[in-house]
C-alpha cells in the first residue's frame, strides 16, 4: 500500500506541473461526462484543440477539427454519440465505461472492481458525489486522479493507475478502437490513454 | 496517439503554457464527481447487512426474499426465513436477480429515439424533457380522438399503477394485459362460467390422492411454493396422471402418461366424464347438491365413448378407462390442475370448462386434495385511481359483439386489427409497460404494422426488449429489487397444516441506480402533466403501500420490523362450498350462441411434410424476460428443438445438428438452434422453449440466441368465447443448416 503523501522522486518538478496535471485529469473526466451545454461550447473545444496542438498530435487535431467543421450541432451530435457508445446502442456496439465489466469475469456492473475502487477512493480520503452511478465509471476515476494530483500525491496516483485504472482501461480502449468510432471520443480516449500510460 | 512527447516531457515542455490557460478556463467551472471525505481505513465496508422485504419478480409467483447487502451493493438473494410460502428457498431465476440488477444492458436513463421505430437511434434526455414530451403527445391524441385513441400493453406489478391510471381515470378502453389475457384469463373465465370462481392455481396437490395435469409441466414451470405443494403430494403417495404429447419433467414422474394428440384434450376429458356417468362412478351426492344442468350435459356428451375418444386423441381406450377409474376410486381427493398459460389451440375455453366440469363431477372442490377457495388475509385498503366511465361504443368487444366470455381487458386481436384498420376508431398512441408484445402476440408482422401506424409509442421497462425497439420515448423503470409497488398475500403452502396467512409488501433491497424511477413516480408525473394531478391516489410508492396496509393496521415500517413479512392465524380452505354451483350446462353461454355444455372443437392437423410447433418453459428462464441474464444464459444457453427419434431418422437429423424452421406460410426463423433427438415427444410435434431468438442487439447476451417460436406463429387462432390467441396451431418444416 502506498503512502498517502508525495514521494519526492515522483513529484513533478514544479507546482505548475502539478496543477496542470490535475487540470488535465479534470478535463479528461469532462470528456467522459454526458455532454451538457456547459461542456459543449467553444471554450471547451478550443481547450481541446490547443491541448492537441501542444502535443503536436496532428492526426487527432484534424479528426477533431473535421468533425467540428462538419457538425451543425455539436451538442446534439455528441449526445447521440455518447448514448450510442456508452449507454445503449441499436447495433449492440455499446462499450460501457465501467471497470467491473472488463475485470470481473461475468460482465456485470457493481462487481468486485467497483467495490475495490470505491474503497481505494475512501482510503485516500475521497468519495464520489453521485452514488446513482457506479464508482468505477471512468469519469469518477479521472476526477479521483485529478484530486490526488492536485495534492501532489503521485505515489497514490501511480498505484491507482497501475492497480486499478490501466488494467481495465486497456481492454476498454481496445474494444473502442477496434471499430470506427466517433471522432470526438476517439480523440478523448487517446488523450486519456496518453496521460495515464506508464512511461517507457 | 501521434505525438513525439511523453507525458513527463509534455508537462515540462514550454508548449504546455498554450494549453494551460484554456484548460483552466474549462476546468475551473467543472464540478468534480469526487469530493473530500473522511478517511476510511480498509475493511470498514465489509459488514454485510441483511435487507428484508424483498418480493421476487423474476417470474410472477413472487417469493419473499432477503438481500445480503454490502456497502449499498446487493451481494446475494435468499428466501426470507420468515416466509410460510417459499421459505428459505428460491429458484435459479430468483438467485439470478443479482445479475439482472447489475446487467449493463439495463435501461439507465430516459431515452429519445432519434432514428426510426424498429431501428432506433437513442439519445439520452432529461426526465423533464421525456415526461413533457410524453404528456404532450398523449394529450394531443386524447384531445383529438378521445381516450379511445390510446391503448396500453402491460405486464406485472410494474405496470399495474400506470394501467389503472390509463384505464380508470384517463378511461382508455383498449387495455391488453397479455400476461393475463393470453395466459390464465381464459381458464379463469371458463371456471367462472362453470363454478362461479376463478381458480388461480389453488389446487391442494399436497393432500391429493390423484393429481391430474393436462399440458402442465411443474418442474419446468417453477413456482416455488406450488412446486413444493406438488412434490409433497407425490411424496405422500399421490398418483400422478400427465396428459402431454411430450415426456415433460412432470410426465417423468407420472404413474400414467397419456401421450395425447395435440389439441384433443377436451375429447379426452369428455370421454372420462361420459364413462364415469355411464358407469355411475361419479360423485352423485355432490352433483345432486351442487350441480345444475347435469342431465343435459350427460346427454350431450354421450357420443364420447372411450373408443371414439381413443381414436380422436390417438391413445388407447384402456388408458382413458384406467385414468377415469383411478379418479373415481380416489374422489373427491383429486387435484385437477386448472393449468397456467392455457391459450393453446383457439378451443381453450371449452377445454378449461371441461376440466371444471370434471372437477365438479368428482366433487373435488373445497376438500382435501381438491380445488380450494383461497383464504388469504382480508382487509387491505383498496387504493386506486378514480374510475371515470369510458366513452360509449368504445369497448371493442362490445362494438364487435364478439367474445362474450372474455377476460377483463381487450381481446388483443381486436385491438391490433382496430389500430391497423382505424376502424371502428383510430388508435394512435401506445403505452407499453413491462410487456414484450413482440414475443407474446402471434404474427409479429401485424404487431409491427400496428406500432408503425402509431403517432406516439411510449415504453417503460427495466430492460431493452424486442418491443422497446419501437418506442419513441423509452423510460427506465426500477426493478423489483429497487422499489416497493406490490403487496403479496397468501396462506401457508401446505393447506393441510395449521392455517396461517401472510402479508408481504415489497420493499426495496437497494437504492435504484442511475436515473431509474419507479413506475408510480413516472405515472404521477405524467398524470400531473396531463391534467390529472388532482386524481393522484398516492404521492409515492411508500404512501401507496402504507395506505393499503392501514386497512389491516400495519405499515411498511411495522412489517419491516417484523422481518419483512407479517404472519397471522389463518382459516382452513376446506368445507366452504355451501353456495357453490356447478354449471354443467350454462344458459348464458347458450344465449350468446356458444355451446352450453363443454364441447370438443377439432383443430387442423399438420399438412403433409409439416409438424406442429409447440412451446413451453425451461426452469431456468421466465421466457424472454430473463433471456439476457448472464447467469441464466450460462445455464440454459439456447432452446434445442425436441424432435422425435424416428422423425429425426427419417429426416436425416442427429443430436446437435443446427437447424432453422420454416412454417406453413413460408416464414423462416431468422436464427438457428440445435436438435435434441428424443423418443419423448410424438412424431407429429416439435417443441421449443419460449423466449429465445431475441432480435434486439441491445440485449447483448440474448441476441440471436436460439429460435423465437413466436416469429413462426403467423397463423392466428382465436378462441371464440374469450378472444384469446391460441398459439400452437402453426406447422413447421425443419431445415438443416449444418
Ligand atoms: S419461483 Fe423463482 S423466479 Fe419465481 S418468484 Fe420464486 S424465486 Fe422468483
Amino acid at each position: 500500500m502506498p503512502g498517502l503523501t508525495c514521494s519526492s522522486h515522483q513529484c513533478a518538478d514544479t507546482v505548475a506541473e502539478t496543477t496542470i496535471l490535475s487540470r488535465l485529469y479534470s478535463f479528461l473526466a469532462l470528456t467522459m461526462h454526458y455532454p451538457d451545454p456547459e461542456l459543449c461550447n467553444t471554450v471547451f473545444f478550443e481547450a481541446m484543440t490547443s491541448l492537441l496542438e501542444s502535443l503536436g498530435s496532428q492526426t487527432e487535431l484534424s479528426l477533431l477539427r473535421d468533425w467540428l467543421n462538419q457538425t451543425p450541432d455539436p451538442l446534439n451530435d455528441l449526445r447521440t454519440a455518447y448514448t450510442h457508445l456508452f449507454i445503449t446502442a441499436d447495433s449492440g456496439e455499446t462499450i460501457p465505461p465501467y471497470a467491473s465489466i472488463y475485470r470481473d469475469g461475468n460482465g456485470t456492473l457493481q462487481g468486485r472492481s467497483t467495490e475495490q475502487i470505491r474503497n481505494f477512493y475512501r482510503q485516500c480520503g475521497f468519495d464520489i458525489t453521485d452514488t446513482n452511478e457506479p464508482a468505477d465509471h471512468i469519469r469518477f476515476q479521472l476526477d479521483f486522479l485529478a484530486a490526488l494530483t492536485s495534492e501532489a500525491r503521485f505515489e497514490d496516483e501511480q498505484f491507482f493507475l497501475q492497480t486499478f485504472f490501466r488494467p481495465w482501461f486497456e481492454l476498454f480502449q481496445k474494444k473502442f478502437m477496434q471499430e470506427a468510432r466517433h471522432p470526438f471520443y476517439t480523440v478523448s480516449i487517446q488523450l486519456i490513454d496518453f496521460f495515464t500510460k506508464e512511461e517507457q | 496517439m501521434a505525438t513525439n512527447l511523453t507525458r513527463r516531457n509534455f508537462l515540462k515542455a514550454a508548449s504546455i503554457a498554450a494549453a494551460s490557460v484554456p484548460l483552466s478556463q474549462v476546468t475551473a467551472k467543472a464540478q468534480s464527481g469526487v469530493v473530500k471525505a473522511p478517511l476510511v481505513s480498509p475493511g470498514s465496508f465489509k459488514n454485510t447487512q441483511t435487507a428484508v422485504g424483498g418480493v421476487c419478480e423474476m417470474c410472477f409467483w413472487r417469493c419473499q426474499l432477503v438481500g445480503k447487502v454490502r456497502d449499498g451493493r446487493l451481494i446475494k438473494l435468499e428466501g426470507n426465513p420468515k416466509s410460510i410460502d417459499n421459505g428459505e428457498a428460491i429458484c435459479a431465476r430468483g438467485n439470478a436477480g443479482v445479475a439482472m440488477l447489475y446487467d449493463p444492458d439495463r435501461l439507465k436513463y430516459p431515452l429519445k429515439n432519434v432514428g426510426e421505430r424498429g431501428a432506433p437511434k437513442w439519445q439520452r434526455i432529461s426526465w423533464e424533457e421525456a415526461l413533457d414530451t410524453c404528456a404532450t403527445k398523449l394529450k394531443t391524441i386524447i384531445d383529438r380522438d378521445g381516450a379511445k385513441g390510446l391503448c396500453f400493453f402491460g405486464h406485472g406489478s410494474h405496470a399495474k399503477y400506470l394501467m389503472d391510471f390509463l384505464e380508470r381515470t384517463v378511461s382508455t378502453p383498449n387495455i391488453s394485459e397479455a400476461s393475463f389475457f393470453q395466459c390464465r384469463g381464459v381458464r379463469d373465465t371458463a371456471y367462472l362460467a362453470t363454478l362461479d370462481i376463478a381458480p388461480d392455481e389453488n389446487v391442494d396437490m399436497a393432500n391429493a390422492k390423484v393429481i391430474f395435469f393436462t399440458g402442465t409441466h411443474i418442474g419446468e414451470n417453477i413456482h416455488l411454493s406450488h412446486a413444493k405443494n406438488y412434490l409433497r403430494g407425490l411424496e405422500q403417495g399421490a398418483k400422478l396422471i400427465v396428459v402431454d404429447p411430450r415426456y415433460s419433467a412432470s410426465a417423468a414422474k407420472s404413474h400414467i402418461w397419456v401421450q395425447i394428440r395435440p389439441g384433443t384434450d377436451t375429447a379426452f376429458v369428455l370421454a372420462i366424464m361420459n364413462y364415469l356417468i355411464q358407469n355411475k362412478k361419479y360423485n352423485a351426492d355432490f352433483v345432486e347438491e351442487h350441480g345444475e344442468g347435469f342431465a343435459e350435459m350427460a346427454k350431450g356428451i354421450r357420443e364420447w365413448t372411450l373408443e371414439k375418444a381413443a381414436e380422436e386423441c390417438d391413445v388407447p381406450a384402456s388408458q382413458i378407462k384406467e385414468v377415469a377409474d383411478l379418479m373415481a376410486a380416489n374422489m373427491p381427493h383429486v387435484a385437477i390442475h386448472p393449468g397456467r398459460h392455457t391459450t393453446w389451440y383457439g378451443n381453450d375455453f371449452q377445454r378449461c370448462r371441461a376440466l371444471a366440469c370434471l372437477t365438479g363431477l368428482l366433487g373435488a372442490i373445497g376438500c382435501k386434495g381438491g380445488l380450494v377457495l383461497p383464504k388469504g388475509p382480508k382487509g387491505l385498503t383498496r387504493i386506486n385511481w378514480p374510475y371515470v366511465p369510458h366513452e360509449e361504443d368504445s369497448v371493442l368487444r362490445d362494438v364487435a359483439d364478439e367474445h362474450h366470455f372474455s377476460p377483463p381487458g381487450t381481446p388483443t386481436e381486436l385491438l391490433r386489427d382496430a389500430a391497423i384498420s382505424g376502424k371502428p376508431y383510430p388508435i394512435k398512441g401506445a403505452v407499453i409497460c413491462g410487456q414484450n408484445i413482440m414475443q407474446c402476440m402471434p404474427n409479429q408482422e401485424k404487431t409491427i404494422k400496428m406500432l408503425k401506424q402509431m403517432e406516439f409509442v411510449l415504453c417503460v421497462d427495466i430492460m431493452p426488449t424486442d418491443s422497446t425497439m419501437y418506442a419513441d420515448i423509452l423510460l427506465p423503470d426500477c426493478s423489483y429489487l429497487e422499489k416497493s409497488d406490490f403487496i403479496k398475500t397468501g396462506q401457508q403452502w401446505d393447506l393441510g397444516k395449521d392455517p396461517q396467512q401472510y402479508i408481504a409488501p415489497r420493499m426495496p433491497l437497494v437504492a435504484p441506480g442511475f436515473e431509474r424511477k419507479d413506475s408510480i413516480w413516472i405515472t404521477n408525473e405524467l398524470a400531473k402533466r396531463m391534467g390529472y394531478g388532482d386524481k393522484i391516489p398516492a404521492q409515492n410508492q411508500e404512501e401507496l403501500a402504507d395506505k393499503a396496509l392501514a386497512g389491516v393496521n400495519l405499515s411498511l415500517a411495522k412489517i419491516k420490523a417484523e422481518g419483512g413479512i407479517h404472519v397471522q392465524p389463518g382459516v382452513s380452505p376446506y368445507d366452504d362450498i355451501d353456495d357453490l354451483t356447478v354449471h354443467f350446462y350454462n344458459e348464458d353461454m347458450e344465449d350468446e350462441g356458444y355451446p352450453p355444455i363443454p364441447t370438443y372443437v377439432p383443430i387442423e392437423q399438420p399438412p403433409q411434410g409439416f409438424v406442429r410447433l409447440v412451446y413451453g418453459r425451461t426452469p431456468l428462464h421466465t421466457f424472454n424476460r430473463t433471456a439476457n441474464n448472464p447467469w441464466l444464459v450460462n445455464e440454459a444457453k439456447t432452446n434445442p428443438l425436441w424432435v422425435n427419434d424416428k422423425l429425426a431418422a427419417r429426416l436425416g437429423l442427429k443430436e446437435g445438428d443446427t437447424i432453422k424452421l420454416t412454417n406453413q406460410d413460408g416464414v423462416t426463423s431468422p436464427t438457428t438452434t440445435t436438435v435434441k433427438v428424443t423418443p419423448g415427444i410424438r412424431e407429429d410435434v416439435v417443441y421449443l422453449y419460449h423466449g429465445y431468438g431475441t432480435k434486439n442487439p441491445e440485449m447483448t447476451q440474448a441476441v440471436n440466441r436460439g429460435i423465437d417460436d413466436n416469429s413462426l406463429i403467423t397463423k392466428i387462432a382465436v378462441d371464440p368465447e374469450s378472444g384469446a390467441h391460441g398459439m400452437r396451431n402453426n406447422f413447421v418444416k425443419i431445415v438443416k443448416v449444418s
